[in-house]
């Protein structure tokens, strides 16, 4: 087999997919922050498509770390139950 | 009629004696089908209005992740098949238009733009080249060699100890910028040479680990055109360079040929 044929039959993932089909209007900023401009969409609303995106890499990354609201809500019940907590410290000033 | 047309790509007419390939649309049901306008024919499938109403693709898209991956598979499978048979024009993922009507007026509107494109891919393929990077190794070269760094250090072990101390706390973000520039340099040198058996060679935005997956950076993220007859040698560079550098910390990573997305424009 050539190199090129290795390459052709080779597996593309989604990301790559993606790259390319929106790619032309899909910007990155910073990791994971999507954004579109100027994409010809006639019928679509430009915010679905910005969503999609966005929620599908946090999809792809499965239990990585990824910036959702339930993880947000999860660290700010952490941090206001540690707000309210008695500073165990405080004693020892 | 009220259903909605849902566009893949365009070919140039001529080329439409050809006979499509057989492919279920969008909906999984309604073939593809040719929708000749003069010189330009668009390649395009029927969609219910009401199963695929603007709420229901985003309702699909938002909160079901396994129809938006299938379908992004389709687009992308379609317009593959149909650039290995024809001169494509791709569309992007979703472009739909409201009837029949709607598109040939795009379409006419775009004539002569359009043949340009037909005129500039014809024998042409569009390739991508991804570059990564171990950070760590190449900080660590960069360290070692770099003459910035070789001079701040010297000027740092002259300086009293007192101060050598801060000026250490520096040397870490100098190093960090070192390495930045070194990378670049060091791609877009890689591009300059592959640049010069391709028509076009462009970058494209860098993917961050978190989109990525990888350990290894994303160092830089192009894209080319090149005839077809160039494609080997093209490939074989590539090779080369993943060769030669991939024990100081580089990995190529090539992909194609793409429907040229990149290098045809239909707006």
């Amino acid at each position: 087999m050539t190199v090129r044929e290795t390459i052709e039959n080779k597996d593309i993932a989604l990301i790559d997919i993606l790259d390319v089909i929106l790619d032309k209007g899909v910007a990155i900023k910073g990791d994971l922050i999507i954004s579109i401009a100027g994409v010809d969409l006639v019928y679509l609303d430009l915010r679905v498509l910005i969503s999609s995106v966005e929620t599908l890499v946090q999809h792809k990354q499965g239990t990585r770390n990824t910036i959702n609201s339930e993880q947000f809500d999860r660290d700010r019940e952490a941090l206001d139950y540690a707000a309210t907590q008695p500073d165990e410290w405080s004693h020892q000033r | 009629m009220g259903d909605l047309l849902y566009l893949y790509g365009l070919i140039p007419t001529h080329e439409a004696t050809h006979p499509l390939p057989s492919i279920k649309g969008f909906d999984g049901e309604h073939e593809i089908f040719m929708l000749p306008k003069d010189d330009v024919t668009a390649i395009v499938c029927h969609l219910d209005h009401t199963a695929y109403s603007e709420e229901t693709i985003s309702d699909k898209i938002n909160n079901d992740m396994e129809w938006l991956q299938e379908k992004a598979f389709h687009h992308h499978e379609t317009v593959q098949k149909l650039a290995k048979q024809y001169t494509t024009v791709p569309l992007k993922f979703c472009t739909l238009y409201k009837n029949e009507e709607s598109l040939r007026e795009t379409v006419e509107k775009n004539m002569v733009k359009l043949k340009e494109t037909f005129d500039l891919l014809d024998g042409n393929e569009e390739w991508n080249l991804k570059i990564y990077c171990d950070d760590e190794q190449i900080k660590q070269q960069v360290s070692e060699s770099n003459p910035v760094i070789k001079a701040k250090r010297e000027e740092i072990s002259a300086l009293p100890r007192g101060r050598q101390f801060f000026e250490k706390k520096k040397m870490d973000e100098l190093i960090n910028q070192e390495l930045e520039d070194e990378k670049n340099r060091f791609c877009e040198d890689i591009h300059e040479k592959l640049k010069s058996v391709s028509l076009f060679g462009s970058i494209k935005k860098t993917w961050g680990k978190d989109v990525t997956g990888r350990k290894e950076k994303m160092a830089w993220n192009s894209v080319f055109l090149l005839p077809t007859s160039n494609v080997e040698q093209f490939l074989g560079n590539v090779e080369q360079y993943d060769g030669d550098f991939q024990e100081i910390g580089w990995k190529f990573e090539v992909s194609g040929p793409w429907p040229p997305y990149h290098f045809s424009s239909f707006s």
